[in-house]
């Protein structure tokens, strides 16, 4: 090999590498499926479990929100489908959701989870036609969230024990 | 040094410290850029191995070198520099009084270090020394204070302990994992600091390799001028 394609290519895998690294920087992946994950669907080549995913979708129906979760998660292990996200956030919902108080606890996971459900949807905005869920957008999730974590005056008006979950 | 090595190895071999040294494993597995002081560390060090000679810069960049080859030696420059930058973050404590301290020891030692103007042995051997005593006060004697006590004994003195130095030395608990990454990290660090091109002993010939010199790249003895030669040079 002569010397100038040895340094062009060092050149090139150097760059690349670079490129890999300020990458992982950004995206903190959690785990290898996130890694492959990512790399796939920086390429448009990602595609959840869908026999998981169908399984996630039957369980939320029936209100087993954790095994929802759980189900969504093996679905979509590289956290990079923006549909599922958006599920795995409205069980987090529906799982501290509380007709007097709700858990901060998995209304902090959610808030989190539609957070990176915006992250990786295209332009951020993330619709979700079910006829099942009251709140379509992941724009609504997230401030129903953020208000069921927000302590403030109307946390004691009595009128909000009539609200009904969404 | 070989084209490969400038091209493939040393950047390949820096950028994986860099990357290598930014994983934190905790409850979930982070990745830690490069602080700004560990960056001003790195290029006080880089200017210390320029002044020991264990980096000759003109051996990596040089008006006479191809276009190509320039770009590699600053690939290899940068690359170091981040590398140096992630291996004084990662020896660093995350916090509290230790981080003061030990930012201000490894700040100290370099300007030490740079005044003392070491060969390159010596500033290996130096860096060898710093990196190898700030790693094991973060990850053996800190780890220890601030780990999960066994028994109770140990959790009454650890109490004791926070107690007195006002929870300012505690750090967050270190998984074994990130302890053995940082020192795998280091070790590949220090390689790549040796693999480094270092100043010569004398400049090569131009156009002739070593080899092809009278000597045959042996230092030729300084000799006395011939009574001819003494009288032209006066002319």
């Amino acid at each position: 090999m002569s010397e100038s394609l040895t340094r062009a290519l060092g050149l090139s895998a150097t760059v690349g590498y670079t490129a890999l690294i300020a990458w992982l920087f950004t995206l903190q992946p959690q785990s290898m499926a996130e890694v492959t994950g990512g790399l796939s669907a920086s390429i448009g080549a990602y595609r959840i479990d869908q026999p998981s995913f169908d399984d996630g979708m039957r369980l939320f129906r029936q209100d087993q929100f954790e095994a929802a979760v759980s189900a969504f998660e093996r679905a979509d292990s590289a956290k990079r489908d923006a549909r599922t996200q958006f599920y795995i956030a409205y069980a987090f919902y529906r799982r501290g959701w509380g007709r007097f108080y709700h858990d901060d606890a998995w209304f902090t996971k959610g808030l989190e989870t539609v957070n990176r459900a915006i992250a990786v949807a295209p332009n951020g905005r993330i619709v979700v036609e079910d006829p099942t869920l009251q709140m379509h957008s992941g724009d609504e999730l997230k401030a129903e969230l953020e208000a069921g974590l927000r302590r403030d005056l109307s946390d004691l008006n009595p009128l909000r024990l009539f609200r009904g979950r969404k | 040094m070989t084209a490969a090595r400038e091209a493939f190895q040393l950047p390949i071999l820096f950028l994986t410290v860099v990357l290598l040294g930014a994983i934190h494993i905790a409850d979930r597995v982070s990745l830690r850029p490069p602080s700004l002081f560990g960056l001003v560390l790195s290029v006080m060090l880089l200017g210390l191995l320029v002044r020991s000679g264990a980096l000759a810069p003109d051996r990596l960049m040089h008006a006479t070198r191809p276009q190509l080859a320039n770009l590699n030696g600053l690939t290899v420059i940068v690359s170091a520099v981040l590398a140096a930058a992630q291996a004084f973050t990662l020896v660093t404590p995350d916090f509290g009084l230790p981080r003061v301290l030990v930012s201000l020891f490894l700040l100290i030692l370099l300007l030490n270090t740079l005044a003392a103007s070491p060969d390159r042995p010596r500033v290996l051997r130096s860096l060898l020394v710093i990196l190898g005593a700030t790693f094991t006060l973060k990850f053996v004697v800190l780890a220890a204070l601030s780990g999960p006590a066994d028994g109770r004994l140990a959790r009454v003195l650890q109490i004791l302990f926070e107690g007195v130095t006002l929870g300012t030395v505690s750090q967050d608990p270190i998984h074994p994992a990130t302890s053995y990454l940082a020192f795998a990290t280091l070790v590949l660090f220090l390689v790549g600091l040796s693999l480094l091109p270092g100043r010569q002993a004398w400049p090569p010939t131009a156009g002739r390799s070593l080899a092809e010199t009278p000597s045959g790249g042996a230092i030729e003895p300084r000799r006395r001028p011939t009574a001819d030669e003494g009288t032209r040079s006066a002319r």
